[in-house]
């Protein structure tokens, strides 16, 4: 089972009671929920939202892969999976990504959550751009992404 | 042959519309056309050493959204997205 979406802040909301729905409704005895929010400090500027931008097929088309991934790699078979990022500006404690997982076991689904999230950090086209309490902002330098086919 | 380039990103910062229009007189490899974004913007933003940095640092995504090399040849209009380093999530 594999849910994903990129949620446009302006017309949409990102919700945990969503991912928990989802989750419920596998048959999994093992379920992890994974809230990433904006925080306060990074590299010692006080920030106060974020703007996520995002290449939105790409990014999809990152989760599906790294979804199929698990089973191949990880040897994790029988799972669900709940990915939602958002894009567009978030404000200091909101929710930025929510990834759900349910497993039959519980060190499946950590090992499950912590490769997903890590993954997407690598190769999902998505961008931040933070803002300052002192009303600055910028682009976060972030890794370039790999050439992969011609 | 007109080539949409569909900035994300950092390179949203190069132009105030969600792309730039280049005009290219005949079909163009990605390196090459990769030359044409930072003539671009070394005409238009003198001197700005980061902008051309995000060009250098960039991959390009075709309008299949595959993520394609350096001798990838576009030969007609099309749309082609900057993918410059990534930091999300």
């Amino acid at each position: 089972m594999l849910h994903i979406k990129i949620i446009d802040i302006e017309k949409d909301k990102i919700k945990t009671s969503v991912a928990e729905t989802f989750i419920k409704s596998s048959s999994y005895g093992a379920s992890i929920i994974f809230n990433g929010t904006v925080r306060n400090i990074n590299e010692n500027k006080e920030v106060v939202g974020i703007t996520y931008d995002s290449h939105d097929e790409l990014v999809l088309k990152s989760f599906e892969e790294i979804y199929k991934e698990t089973a191949e790699k990880l040897k994790i078979i029988d799972k669900a999976v709940f990915i939602e990022h958002i894009k567009g500006y978030v404000g200091l404690g909101e929710t930025s990504i929510i990834i759900a997982v349910a497993c039959k076991h519980r060190d499946e689904a950590y090992v499950l959550s912590r490769y997903i999230i890590e993954e997407i950090k690598k190769r999902s086209p998505i961008w931040k751009k933070e803002h300052y309490k002192d009303e600055q902002s910028e682009w976060l330098k972030g890794n370039p992404i790999k050439n992969e086919k011609k | 042959m007109k080539i949409k380039l569909e900035l994300f990103g950092a390179s949203r910062d190069f132009s105030n519309k969600e792309f730039l229009e280049f005009d290219i007189k005949q079909k163009i490899e990605i390196k090459d056309f990769r030359k044409e974004i930072i003539y671009y913007l070394e005409k238009n933003f003198k001197g700005n050493d980061s902008f051309v940095k995000i060009v250098k640092n960039s991959v390009f995504c075709s309008e299949d959204n595959n993520i394609v090399n350096d001798n990838f040849k576009i030969i007609k209009d099309q749309k082609i997205s900057i993918i410059p380093p990534i930091g999300g999530g």
